[in-house]
């Protein structure tokens, strides 16, 4: 299930982008209330594929993920969906795109996600309800199809979320946005909840659905090194801006971004062996002070490398390297920081 | 492992059992773990194993329903297990402080983080009001908050999560406890964030000699942090030692099925693993290993009756009757050279 997962017939370049965000900026609040979540977000998603999504709290990973369903009305850029545009609908166009369920979000909490009155077999069936035109017992029958490509057990059908364990809410989640016969899936930290062995069984699942069905996912997630063992690529956002996008075999084994690396280093891991420590990726009070002016780099206040040129946001560019296959950073030292982070100290200074 | 304990551990239990539902159901049974003054220790185990029941019968906050039934709960040589309220009253902060996964939910949102510190001095130690001020200024330094006169005036909405959890551990430790309880601290916070709340407990230790109880279901966590590991399942501790020789040579089937699912920092793509099966019900009666019924290498022996816990090396034990099984022994080297 892990090795080949992309096949170049059916997502190489020459195939449209399923799902295409160009400049997006979203922007939450209005007056000075306004915050600014997410700034020029360019983001293709190919059918079959599985992107994997991190970056910190606050970086805009979540309303990334409304956007696209619609639940939010980017103020610039476009969201295509199989060519036709999704962003900027009218109301009532927008309705009945997300009544399509054409993609659908897994949320973090399943507790909190699930109505706790309704029984399993209630909150599948709910989505093919809104959306209509179905009877009772094809409603049933659909309900109790997607529970069993979820690997649920059919005598849970009429118990409530409180009455099953943490790990099989996240299979009734899974099965109530696969209910719609979605072509995208959105999975919002979907593991971040679950302990280690229920998380690698979703994280499976997910990639079990991917390899049947053909489904592409997007999987939001802080671990990554559990997203190094299922995603096809990582896409890092800071701060509402994609710093780092990239084939996870490469960008995991060179990372451009400095965020990307201090991310690699900070991930808790069994084994010893990084490449780089934390303490050579992360500002001391020795290094001279980074840009700190409106336009900067987003990361240049906490980035131990930057120089007067990140004073201006640099944009996404692609990654000059042999067999770099759509991998871009957004970092004007790209090339640059990696010898100057092996100078540093690996420890701190006591 | 009997008779009185020596005064330089900052927690002993012994043998503690503790019943939930009224004492319908036994949700812990037989734990026996020591945290000696300046370690750091681990408890691991799935969600539902009893290792938050355990540390919350430590802190004397089991909840409602919750109750010892057997076993003895001392810090640094005072029993603790039969206290009364007021007697813990006593002891929070000066004997030992305690940090959650939430922090936000244990602050009041309408006072200031700096006031919440100083009410504490000022009550626990009978600090003055500009000395309580001065000292609140000088933990928040200490636990590496930037600014900490800024901070002080602050109230919980305007800290990030990262520097809520260090307002709580400087209110746990304000008071010079000797040993701190961290349950699933770091859980909520990301991974740039924990690893810095990681290292600060790791200097707490080293600059005061605090002894650290902590609690995560993430073996990986562990290994960063931690000096000894106990390992839960099913409100039993089924193996126990050096973090170093339970990562490197895990004996219990249990611990190599955690090892297994366990996050690996290569970035390399693997194959997902996962523990087989369910843990048994809470207060189900399993004749023999608990562990039997997902376990790879049991065998009739294992479910004949109670298995004790087998001393393997120094400090280091499983409770396992195949556990120095040769067969199994090679199995575990080759997997581990495989790793």
């Amino acid at each position: 299930m892990t090795a080949a997962t992309t096949d170049p017939a059916t997502t190489g370049p020459t195939q449209p982008p399923l799902l295409s965000l160009e400049g997006v900026d979203v922007v939450l609040g209005r007056g000075w209330r306004a915050n600014h979540v997410l700034s020029e977000v360019d983001l293709k998603i190919w059918p079959g594929e599985i992107v994997g999504l991190v970056g910190e709290t606050g970086s805009g990973k979540t309303t990334l993920a409304r956007t696209v369903v619609g639940l939010i009305r980017p103020r610039k850029g476009r969201v295509t969906f199989h060519g036709a545009q999704i962003s900027g609908l009218g109301r009532t166009a927008r309705r009945r795109e997300r009544r399509s369920g054409h993609v659908q979000l897994v949320f973090q909490d399943p507790l909190r996600s699930l109505d706790p009155d309704l029984t399993v077999a209630q909150i599948v069936g709910e989505g093919l309800k809104i959306r209509g035109g179905l009877d009772r017992a094809e409603i049933e029958r659909r309900a109790a199809s997607a529970l069993a490509k979820v690997g649920l057990d059919p005598t849970l059908l009429h118990r409530t979320p409180g009455q099953i364990s943490g790990g099989q809410r996240q299979r009734v989640s899974i099965a109530r946005a696969l209910a719609v016969d979605p072509e995208l899936l959105f999975c919002d930290e979907p593991v971040s909840a679950l302990d280690a062995s229920n998380r690698n069984y979703i994280l499976r699942l997910l990639g079990e659905l991917r390899d049947n069905l053909g489904l592409p996912i997007v999987i939001i997630s802080h671990d990554l090194s559990s997203l190094a063992g299922i995603a096809d690529r990582v896409v890092v956002l800071y701060r509402g801006r994609i710093v780092e996008d990239g084939p996870v075999a490469q960008v995991f084994t060179a990372p451009r971004h400095p965020y990307t690396a201090l991310l690699m280093a900070s991930a808790p891991s069994v084994q010893h062996d990084r490449p780089l420590t934390v303490h050579q990726l992360r500002r001391t009070a020795a290094d001279p002070a980074a840009p700190s002016a409106a336009g900067a780099c987003v990361f240049a206040a906490r980035c131990p490398f930057a120089v007067d040129a990140c004073a201006v946001q640099p944009a996404l560019e692609p990654v000059a390297e042999a067999g770099a296959d759509r991998w871009s950073a957004a970092c004007h030292r790209a090339d640059e920081w990696q010898p100057l982070a092996r100078e540093r100290a690996a420890q701190a200074a006591r | 492992m009997s008779g009185k304990p020596p005064p330089d551990e900052a927690l002993h239990i012994q043998d503690l059992h503790i019943t939930v539902h009224d004492g319908a159901a036994v949700a812990v049974r037989g734990i026996t773990l020591t945290v000696g003054a300046g370690e750091i220790v681990g408890l691991v185990g799935e969600s539902g194993s009893g290792k938050t029941l355990a540390c919350r019968a430590a802190l004397g906050v089991l909840p409602a329903g919750c109750a010892v039934s057997e076993g003895t709960i001392s810090f640094g040589g005072q029993d603790v297990t039969d206290l009364s309220r007021r007697g813990w009253e006593r002891l929070y902060g000066t004997a030992v402080g305690a940090v959650f996964q939430d922090p936000a939910s244990y602050l009041n949102p309408n006072l200031t983080v700096g006031g919440q510190l100083a009410e504490v001095l000022r009550v626990k130690q009978r600090m003055a009001r500009a000395d309580a001020h001065r000292k609140t200024v000088e933990l928040f330094a200490a636990v590496g908050l930037h600014d900490p006169e800024r901070v002080f005036h602050q109230i919980p909405a305007e800290l990030s999560g990262g520097m809520l959890q260090r307002v709580m551990i400087a209110i746990a430790i304000s008071c010079d406890p000797r040993l701190l309880i961290a349950d699933e601290a770091t859980t909520a916070l990301d991974v740039t964030i924990q690893a810095e709340i990681i290292e600060l407990l790791k200097d707490l230790r080293d600059q005061r000699n605090l002894a650290v109880l902590f609690v995560s279901h993430d073996l990986a966590l562990i290994r960063e942090l931690c000096d000894r590991v106990v390992v839960f399942y099913a409100g039993e501790a089924v193996e126990t030692g050096p973090v170093e020789e339970i990562i490197d040579r895990p004996r219990h089937p249990y611990t190599q099925a955690l090892l297994r699912v366990a996050s690996v920092g290569d970035f390399q793509r693997r194959e997902l693993r996962v523990i087989p099966g369910q843990p048994p019900q809470m207060g189900e009666d399993v004749v023999g290993c608990r562990f039997a019924g997902r376990c790879p290498a049991a065998i009739d022996a294992c479910r004949s009756g109670p298995i004790d816990l087998l001393r393997l090396g120094p400090g280091h034990q499983a409770r396992c009757v195949r556990a120095g099984d040769p067969e199994l022994e090679a199995a575990a080297e080759a997997e581990l050279a495989a790793r």
